[in-house]
């Protein structure tokens, strides 16, 4: 089968109008307000999301939405990590895939009903993700569901304090496995792989004008070839999400696919902030300097309904 | 982003699939040596009776002028009926043919190209020299121009089937005054001329695969200078610039179905404490797990180069992402190879020989460029990072 990866005119005027309005609604400095966390600041933009077709993206035009594919998903999502987006932008746009009555799926795409994520923890705990006004949850596991959100939610301090996090307690079954967590696992693959290039684009910006010793420290092999393997580690794991993105649905191993595509973006994610910060110096390891939300980011979609364990099992069973 | 799918592709790819299925040689294939090589010009020779040779090489110069999506199709069909790589023929196909195809004169393409499509001809690459790799333009071996011929004087090291060959892509200097890059010819060198000693060199999988070629006072024809005088260097790095990610499509192929078979053995294998399968064992899981991932992934950076390759001649610098990718995956691969056998690992008996496997992986980030050049190209061509010292 041959894929052509690089977006048609048509996906590329999708990317570059999400790419513009994130770049002057959402830019990643607002995260050092807390005004703005927990997804304060999406709130606030939602209107302009809508406005966009954001939430019916992938959705087929008979169901109310716009009829393109998980490979528009992919790039809007992928857009969306670069700008660590609150995850609440990602659920409602995987939510109208889960919504089975027309009136729920319209209101989710019209975005005036609201999704987010939670993830499961045991079978009597969940972990609500930026979902302060959400009405209802899409709760991760092995497979997915969306559920009406439970009454009680206890607020918890998060490793990635720009995000709010809330405890629920309730009665969480396991799901089977289905196409469509794939497809929610797939978002948050790609979403990862757009903070793997945001980590190796602000280190190789720092990297080439940072001077010590008289030289740029980009000009040091050691600099330099860290962010060869950024870009390595970024190049393969964003050319896996969107092949599996263009090629989802169309009889290849999609779990395995999707898996495949899982692993290396959080791995990259992962790697490329732990070697941003180093490249940073001292000025990585501040609140101020923005490395530190890439890592925490990352740390948090990781575990999203996903464990090394699982998308190991998941390309290991591939094989015939 | 979409899958490319026409009536007229997935018809020639029927066409490729029977005419590869009917006449790709079975193995075992001779591995070194005159064997070899006779092997590669055969095989050649029965692709040009069949009309499929020079899949790339325009029509004007006998070659079959495919496009790159109808080349792609070549590839992966080639891939899937594990026909034999081109090995002693690789560098008069990929690379000497299709620099002539630029940058020669009328005679010199009337004299050469067909040869090497019908498999009668073969070419090697003297580049390297003892004093000479990575840092390339250091280049020593001398020319010095004597009526209509150079008289060439040095050696050079690392010629892969230097032996074997009938004709060598040869950069020499030409002139040593000039700046490093601007002295420097690329010229056509018969093999069997009168002052050429080729001492074969053995590798440490066991097999002669490259050779140190030295030359006393080798006459070569000026006719034979390729693309102009003292603008070898220019010649050379157009070729270098020839690969727009099908060529690999092969190795890559291949680095699949060697995941897929030790998942398999995987599987089939008890573990080392005997209580299970090796598969069960948590590390071997990872690792297997792991590779698959970094393979598939192979083949999704691939995917992305021709995609690039589909929109602009020129490749950019971006080839050495992947280049360097399967470098590195492909040594990974095999040492879990020889992880997962355990002592079975160090035997080298029929059927698949997983210890020369291991040995032979090593060659991926040494030749062609070192896996450090690459990451220097990558930081300073794609990063934009400032120059070392090392930039080609
Ligand atoms: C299997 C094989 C086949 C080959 N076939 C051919 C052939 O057909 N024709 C031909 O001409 N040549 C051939 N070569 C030679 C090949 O091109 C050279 O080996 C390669 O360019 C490296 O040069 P070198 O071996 O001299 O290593 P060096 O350049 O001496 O490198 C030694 C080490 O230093 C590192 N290094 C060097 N410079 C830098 C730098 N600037 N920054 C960081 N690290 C650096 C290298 O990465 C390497 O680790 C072949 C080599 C192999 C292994």
């Amino acid at each position: 089968m041959i894929v052509d990866l690089l977006p048609s005119e048509e996906q590329q005027l999708i990317d570059d109008s999400v790419r513009a309005l994130l770049a002057e609604r959402l830019p990643v400095e607002r995260l050092r307000e807390t005004a703005s966390h927990g997804g304060a600041a999406e709130r606030a933009a939602w209107g302009d999301f809508v406005a966009l077709g954001l939430f019916g993206i992938g959705i087929a035009e008979a169901d109310g939405g716009h009829g393109l594919g998980a490979a528009e998903e992919a790039l809007v999502a992928r857009a969306l990590g670069r700008h660590l987006v609150s995850l609440s932008v990602l659920a409602q746009m995987a939510a109208p895939h889960l919504a089975t009555d027309d009136a729920l799926r319209t209101r989710l795409i019209s975005g005036e009903t609201r999704a987010t994520f939670a993830t499961v923890v045991d079978q009597g705990t969940a972990q609500r993700i930026d979902g302060d006004n959400a009405d209802w949850l899409i709760l991760l596991g092995e497979g997915v569901a969306l559920v009406d959100v439970p009454a009680e939610a206890a607020p918890i301090a998060c490793l990635d304090e720009t995000v709010s996090l809330a405890r629920l307690d309730g009665s969480f079954p396991a799901f089977e496995r289905a196409d469509s967590a794939d497809r929610i696992s797939l978002l948050l693959a790609a979403y990862l792989s757009g903070i793997a290039q945001a980590t190796l684009d602000m280190a190789v910006a720092y990297a080439a004008t940072r001077e010590q010793f008289g030289q740029p420290i980009g000009a040091f092999q050691a600099i330099k070839h860290m962010c060869a393997d950024m870009a390595v580690r970024g190049a393969a794991a964003e050319a896996q999400v969107l092949h599996a993105a263009v090629a989802f649905g169309a009889g290849l191993d999609d779990r395995a696919e999707v898996a495949c595509a899982r692993l290396l973006a959080t791995d990259a994610a992962l790697r490329n902030a732990n070697a941003n910060i180093q490249i940073h110096g001292a000025m990585g390891f501040t609140a101020e300097c923005d490395a530190h939300l890439y890592l925490k980011r990352a740390r948090l979609v990781s575990v999203l309904g996903s464990s090394r364990q699982a998308e190991q099992e998941r390309l290991l069973a591939g094989v015939a | 982003m979409r899958i490319i799918g026409t009536p007229e592709l997935t018809a020639f790819r029927d066409q490729c699939r029977t005419w590869l299925g009917e006449n790709a040689p079975a193995k075992p294939w001779p591995m070194d040596g005159e064997a070899l090589r006779d092997f590669d010009l055969a095989w050649q020779r029965r692709q040009y009776e069949g009309g499929w040779a020079g899949v790339s090489w325009p029509k004007d110069y006998g070659g079959l002028g495919l496009s790159l999506l109808e080349q792609l199709v070549w590839h992966e069909e080639y891939a899937r009926a594990g026909a034999p790589q081109s090995r002693s023929m690789f560098v008069a196909l990929s690379h000497a043919g299709p620099t002539l195809i630029v940058q020669g004169s009328e005679a010199q393409k009337q004299r050469h190209l067909l040869p090497i499509l019908k498999g009668e001809e073969n070419w090697c690459q003297g580049f390297s020299e003892p004093g000479a790799g990575s840092d390339l333009s250091n280049l020593k071996t001398r020319a010095e121009i004597d009526g209509e011929s150079l008289i060439v004087n040095g050696t050079k090291i690392w010629t892969t089937y230097g032996h074997l060959a009938r004709w060598q892509e040869l950069l020499v200097r030409t002139d040593p005054e000039a700046p490093r890059h601007k002295g420097i010819s690329w010229v056509i060198c018969d093999m069997r001329s009168p002052g050429i000693e080729v001492r074969p060199i053995v590798t440490m999988s066991g097999i002669a695969h490259f050779a140190q070629v030295f030359y006393d006072n080798v006459r070569i024809p000026l006719s034979n200078v390729v693309g102009g005088l003292h603008n070898g260097w220019k010649v050379a790095m157009t070729t270098l610039g020839f690969e727009r990610g099908t060529g690999t499509i092969a190795h890559q192929y291949e680095l699949a179905r060697t995941v897929d078979e030790l998942i398999t053995m995987a599987r089939d294998l008890p573990s080392s404490d005997g209580r299970g399968r090796a598969i069960d064992d948590g590390t071997t899981a990872t690792d297997l797990a792991t590779l698959r991932a970094e393979v598939m992934a192979l083949r999704s950076l691939a995917a992305m180069t021709i995609s690039r390759g589909l929109r602009q001649a020129v490749p950019g610098a971006e080839g050495n992402i992947a280049a360097l990718y399967y470098a590195e995956l492909t040594r990974r691969v095999h040492a879990a190879a020889l992880d997962l056998l355990g002592p079975r690992g160090l035997e080298r008996t029929g059927g698949h020989d997983w210890p020369l496997a291991f040995l032979e992986s090593f060659k991926w980030g040494i030749g062609g460029g070192t896996s450090e050049i690459r990451r220097n190209t990558i930081g300073e061509r794609v990063l934009g990072l400032p120059k070392g010292p090392s930039a080609r």
